[in-house]
């Protein structure tokens, strides 16, 4: 037997039209537009940029007067310790930092909102063991586990994006908890369900839906995040030795101490790299929230 | 001299729809040591015409013609810093829904005793402690329970907390906004009965709003009704809400209507007699009288033109086409 | 049980269980701790022979467990081949740097931020409110090891000055105590500023929320009617409440606090937790790893505690005992 709630009830999917309205009203907010603008410029140099300018990590210079040159017409933005093009390597560098960020959101993501939503839904003892786990992992302090496995399980790209998401999945749970909590207890979950309606049923069509839009803009502040902790854990040497991050463009700036050298052309793009892509996370992340939720006070 | 003096006071608010006209020329005059009460439906205006007063309107909200006299002062020329000594000192306000309307961090003594030294520099700690206390005591709470919070005390003894707030400073006039509607029939027989006590006790003039009928016939001297932002009767509340020969002594078909609309617990009759339709949008009030589209003894020209406060007898105003011939030579 | 106690229980279990989870990282997930730890030391046959015995790893993982909690309750951290040393010693000249250098810099920015967030949050809809915004978010996005990093390059490269390193001036002679802590003030100067300038805007932004919803509660309104000055108003009134959720948000700081500890220890070479970190992560000496982490996430958890008791302390409304 086959059952429809009426129309009224029954909770839409986000339409694909409602996301260009979203995109529209970002736009019209000037600090999403802001972040869009950044987040569209750091796509098109990492898309485009090394298809223009590849960067060839072999192309090491020859002598020791060609390492940490300052930027001349042959490299844009000079050398770096090795004698290579700062300008080429900076390009690719982009690739890894978005890469690794997006990835490990993905994970983190998945994971929190299927935890979140789990909790919520089915309350009870599952509820208290899914989110002990949660606290407990949102206590202990993200940076140092994240160094602690790197070291023990190793450095590559696959470790890193699972360390990482792996770290971030608490936050996101606890706040799809909350959501889903809130519209569990409305009455058209519990007239679904007395009218027979499975449990993965109801929330793919009832609940997934409403917490669509709060995982959307979780999300896109948790990319932020992990943008930045690829970044610092390539900084502090634990990134994969054989791609080019811009954190592992800092980690060799700061090791061959380029930094005390005055080498600003190798120290300064990357950081800046990282910086808009977090900021264009971020104010479009808020700027999403905002219009998501307009009771939201205080913005 | 009256004490409060409201000239044809109109306040609108501000919203992307248009302004709401939510007081549209009201007068209301209160005399030292006088009890008037203000009734009227939620949204007819009573709490932004009462908020006018002591100039406590949200940002949204202009007071866009007419006068506050306060002891001949009009208040709505002041700006804030000038009115800050009028605050509390000589008008005071029992606030609606007095567990949000108390700090939660900060203990009722404190809060209590907080104004006195505001606005009095040479009052010492210790003489306004002693003040609080005997507030505390007036009001019916012990003062021993000077130092806890707010959420410790049940929902009517925080009223009375807000009440001996209000009375710190010793003000001439304390509005009091629907003070005892979230409360229990029993508890608000107590606070009714404290506020009349400290009314003559402190001689102090106030201006209590209710949607309560019963309750201002019992306690004020004088009422004022209201609807939809315009002032539809006020006089005597003998003359108002009394009765005589088993007929209802108000004049204008709102007042009747509203009476009628409440159930008697002595007789028959079990269904509620209501009014029909809902009062108006503000932003958009209509050219006559605002009752009209609801009022079941309107004549053709009630829709066109706005009735005029007419005086019947002394101090007893009412505003309908249907008093013309009514009116008395008394002036009031 | 009294609320307090119960918390004080709920501490207890978490240290337990992240003594546990350490236990698991370090000694079960690698397979032979001991492989690890002797192919990055070189160590010789006898001396491996011993870790094997101190470790107990000649029973099972019961066993193990049992002497690795026996030892830590000694106060026995194991021993660092690296630094040939006992980590209990090297971490405890290390965790008093860190705490001096989080002691300055967290005073310095949890009272700015929360200072510039009741202006900013006061002012809501103005420009200089909007500014605020919007250079706090700029501020939080920024990595904290590329702060110190500029910050080493202007004040060590340009300008000069400011020590860019070190707790201490080397080979310094002091004449009187008072010296020795003026040393120490000016290395703080720098990576204290690198913390504050991305860890400050983390407050404004709390702060000025949550103080942009007291401002619209009633006793707002109250407290305007009262007369009181608009001073004593956002400064008495709002911030006593606004700083509740602030307290509760700090527990999400102390996570970001020791990340952007252990960053500006590396970059400036502060001989703290953070720096001692990194460099076991290089010379892969994994017991001092180890003890690293262990003491950081006991801290963060003791940390969370006491903001716990502040927040009691600063809401009525929450029982204490």
């Amino acid at each position: 037997m086959t059952f429809e709630l009426s129309a009224n009830e029954e909770a839409t999917a986000v339409p694909a039209s409602g996301f260009l309205a979203m995109l529209r009203s970002i736009w019209a907010d000037r600090l999403g537009r802001i972040g869009l603008i950044l987040l569209l410029l750091t796509a098109v140099v990492a898309l485009l940029g090394p298809l223009v300018f590849p960067f060839n990590p072999a192309d090491v210079g020859v002598d020791s007067s060609t390492i940490l040159q300052p930027p001349s017409s042959a490299h844009w933005l000079g050398t770096d310790e090795l004698g290579r093009d700062v300008f080429r390597e900076f390009l690719a560098g982009a690739r890894i930092s978005l890469f690794v960020g997006i990835m490990a959101t993905l994970i983190s993501t998945i994971i929190g909102a299927g935890i979140g939503i789990a909790a919520g839904y089915f309350m009870g003892p599952l509820d208290t063991a899914l989110m002990s786990a949660t606290d407990f992992f949102l206590v202990i302090p993200a940076l140092p586990l994240m160094i602690a496995m790197g070291a023990i399980f190793g450095q590559n790209l696959l470790i890193i994006i699972l360390v990482i998401g792996l770290l971030s999945w608490p936050r996101t749970a606890r706040i799809i908890r909350s959501q889903t909590l809130s519209l569990r207890q409305r009455q058209y979950v519990s007239r679904a369900k007395s009218l027979g309606a499975s449990d993965a049923r109801i929330i793919r069509r009832n609940v997934a839906p409403h917490v669509m839009q709060l995982i959307v803009a979780n999300t896109i502040l948790v990319v932020a995040g992990c943008i930045l902790a690829e970044a610092t854990l390539s900084f502090i040497g634990l990134g994969d030795p054989d791609r080019i991050s811009w954190g592992s463009m800092l980690h060799f700036a700061f090791v061959s101490g380029a930094v005390g050298l005055g080498a600003w052309w190798y120290f300064l793009p990357p950081g800046l790299g990282i910086l808009v892509v977090v900021l264009g996370f971020t104010l479009v992340g808020h700027s999403f929230e905002r219009i998501a939720n307009p009771r939201l006070k205080g913005h | 001299m009256s004490l409060l003096d409201v000239r044809d006071l109109r306040v609108s608010y501000g919203s992307p729809d248009g302004d709401v006209h939510a007081v549209d020329g009201v007068s209301l005059s209160i005399d030292a040591g006088e009890f008037v009460g203000l009734a009227g439906e939620s949204g007819c205006g009573k709490t932004t015409m009462a908020m006018a007063i002591p100039q406590l309107l949200p940002r949204n909200a202009r007071i866009s013609s007419g006068s506050v006299l306060f002891d001949g002062v009009d208040l709505s020329g002041l700006d804030e810093q000038a009115m800050r000594a009028y605050r509390w000192k000589d008008i005071s306000v029992v606030f609606q829904g007095a567990l949000n309307a108390l700090n939660p961090v900060q203990s009722v003594g404190s809060q209590i005793a907080e104004p006195i030294r505001v606005h009095d520099s040479s009052v010492s700690s210790a003489q306004a402690d002693d003040r609080m206390r005997e507030l505390l005591e007036a009001v019916g709470i012990p003062s021993r329970r000077a130092h806890d919070y707010p959420h410790q005390f049940s929902g009517g003894m925080r009223q009375r907390v807000m009440i001996a707030m209000a009375l710190a400073c010793r003000p001439r006039l304390v509005i009091a906004d629907e003070p005892i509607t979230a409360l229990d029939v029993m508890t608000q027989a107590q606070i009714i009965d404290l506020l009349q006590g400290l009314s003559e006790r402190y001689n102090l003039a106030m201006l209590l709003i209710s949607h309560d009928l019963s309750v201002l016939a019992q306690t004020c001297d004088r009422v004022a009704v209201m609807y939809a932002g315009k002032m539809a009767e006020t006089g005597p509340s003998q003359d108002v809400f009394g009765e005589s020969n088993g007929q209802a002594k108000a004049r204008h078909p709102y007042t009747q209507r509203l009476l009628r609309a409440y159930p008697n617990i002595h007789r028959e009759r079990v269904f509620i007699d209501g009014i029909p339709g809902s009062p108006p949008d503000l932003s958009r009030p209509q050219q006559g009288c605002r009752f009209e589209p609801r009022c079941d003894v309107a004549m053709g020209h009630c829709a066109s033109i706005e009735p005029e406060l007419i005086t019947l007898e002394s101090r007893h105003l009412a505003a309908c086409h249907l008093l013309e011939n009514d009116r008395s030579g008394v002036q009031s | 049980m009294p609320p307090l106690l119960r918390r004080f229980l709920v501490l207890c279990a978490s240290i337990f269980a992240i003594l546990t989870f350490n236990f698991f990282l370090f000694h079960i997930i690698p397979g032979d701790p001991i492989r690890l730890i002797a192919r990055s030391q070189r160590l010789s046959p006898e001396q491996v022979a011993k870790l094997r015995e101190a470790y107990g790893l000649d029973g099972s993982i019961f066993t193990q467990y049992w002497t690795y909690l026996k030892n830590l309750a000694h106060g026995d951290l194991g021993y660092s081949f690296a630094l040939h040393e006992n980590v209990a010693d090297v971490v405890g000249r290390a965790l008093l740097n860190t705490l001096i250098l989080l002691t300055v810099s967290t005073t310095v920015v949890v009272l700015l931020g929360i200072v510039i967030g009741v202006f900013a949050g006061s002012r809501h809809g103005s420009k200089s409110d909007s500014a605020t915004v919007v250079t706090s978010l700029v501020f939080w996005s920024l990595p904290t090891f590329w702060v110190g990093m500029l910050l080493v390059f202007i004040f060590g490269v340009w300008f000069g000055g400011l020590p860019i390193s070190g707790i201490t001036t080397p080979n310094a002679e002091y004449q009187n105590y008072f010296q020795y802590i003026a040393d120490i003030a000016r290395h703080l100067i720098l990576p204290t500023l690198t913390l504050a300038l991305v860890d400050i805007a983390f407050f404004v932004i709390i702060t000025r929320t949550s103080l942009i919803e007291v401002m619209s509660e009633d006793y707002m309104l109250t407290a305007r009617g009262k007369g009181l000055s608009r001073r004593t108003m956002v400064w008495k009134h709002a911030t006593r409440n606004a700083l509740l959720p602030v307290v509760t948000a700090s527990v999400l700081y102390i996570s970001a606090l020791v990340a952007g500890a252990i960053q500006v220890e590396v970059v400036f070479s502060w001989p703290g937790m953070g720096l001692l970190t990194y460099n076991s992560v290089l010379a892969r000496d994994y017991p001092t790893l180890e003890a690293c982490f262990l003491i950081i996430s006991v801290a963060v958890l003791v940390a969370n505690f006491v903001a716990d008791l502040v927040y009691r302390r600063l809401d009525p409304r929450v029982a204490v005992a």
